[in-house]
């Protein structure tokens, strides 16, 4: 492997909550914010904690599994437990652009109980603007989600997609499932990114269980018409279908 | 653009690993960039420099096989670190 450089591109205009953000904020009388970023963001966060202090907010967070500093979230934190926030709080504030990083806040929330939906709030300091991820929409995403989980439980014959990219390559636990389901066949197809028009030309695959980046599984959805979920998901299927869960019930 | 390249840094980076190609790999909003970093690392350190031109979702997201074609170094924008898991 050729030696690999990272350079982070920090953001270096102004880091700040839009007025729109802390009224919102303080309309849902919201106490703990639970604030992450994406990593141009990271390293101005502090004029943003002291704006939510002054309003009485408090806020915390969490250094995620993947991530490399506090505060940061990346696509793939899609998995709750992968954020490692022990703290309650009634909402997510998310500091950055786009609607990448929010997304993987979103897709998260399957894991948790119906009860612990929270809606995340975007902040784009670039533009100045406010934008809400709510619970209604979030409960639309996860739906089609749900849909591609059911199916999954019901196939017997699974196709998984393995990329041969060293950061997402997960063959070997993708192996796991034979395992744990002993009764579908699982036939497993090598790629380096996933090859969305090549799907059709395996017709005996029921549903396809995605162990590449996991946001293909959410993100891309609609370019499986046999529906796909992503590995960790599929391992715990049951249990994220399970009576208290966020996804009963949608 | 509101970004910090951090392009003297690259440039000190090449010149100390003495790399002679390349590679950049940027994300979709730094590519328009990719003509003045180009430029830049070319005039400062005169090494050739390939512009990745598929996907950078992340730093899970490094091409493969660069190596055969001889390149010495990888430069990546727009990420840190990752720390993979094993099972996602």
């Amino acid at each position: 492997m050729v030696k690999v450089l990272f350079f982070d591109a920090p953001y270096f205009g102004k880091v700040e909550l839009a007025k729109k953000t802390l009224e919102y904020i303080l309309k849902k009388k919201y106490k703990i914010i639970a604030l992450y970023a994406s990593v141009q963001f990271c390293n101005q966060l502090d004029v943003v904690k002291k704006q939510l202090e002054a309003a009485g907010i408090a806020w915390v967070t969490s250094k995620a599994d993947r991530t490399h500093v506090t505060s940061q979230v990346l696509g793939c934190d899609n998995y709750h437990s992968s954020l490692n926030l022990k703290a309650q709080a009634d909402a997510y504030l998310y500091v950055g652009d786009g609607k990448f990083h929010p997304l993987a806040l979103v897709y998260g929330q399957k894991d948790l109980s119906k009860d612990e939906v929270k809606e995340i709030i975007c902040n784009d300091p670039i533009e100045k603007k406010f934008e809400l991820l709510d619970i209604l929409h979030i409960k639309t995403i996860l739906k089609k989600y749900k849909g591609s989980l059911l199916k999954f439980l019901n196939a017997t014959t699974v196709g998984v997609l393995i990329t041969v990219k060293p950061g997402q390559e997960q063959m070997k636990p993708s192996f796991y499932l034979e395992k744990k389901f002993p009764n579908k066949k699982f036939y497993y197809f090598l790629d380096n990114v996933v090859s969305f028009d090549q799907l059709e030309n395996f017709p005996f695959v029921k549903v396809w269980v995605n162990t590449t980046c996991p946001r293909v599984g959410f993100d891309d959805q609609l370019k499986f018409e046999k529906g796909v979920i992503n590995l960790n998901d599929a391992l715990e299927a049951e249990a994220i279908l399970g009576k208290d869960s966020a996804m009963n019930g949608l | 653009m509101g970004y910090d390249l951090e392009l003297s840094k690259v440039v000190q980076e090449i010149t100390k690993s003495k790399g002679k190609l390349v590679c950049i790999q940027l994300p979709d909003g730094l590519k328009p960039q990719a003509m003045m970093i180009v430029d830049t690392i070319q005039a400062e350190t005169g090494a050739r420099v390939l512009i990745w031109l598929g996907s950078n979702f992340g730093a899970c997201d490094i091409p493969l096989g660069v190596k055969n074609l001889g390149v010495d170094l990888m430069i990546c924008w727009g990420h840190n670190p990752f720390h993979k898991k094993v099972g996602w």
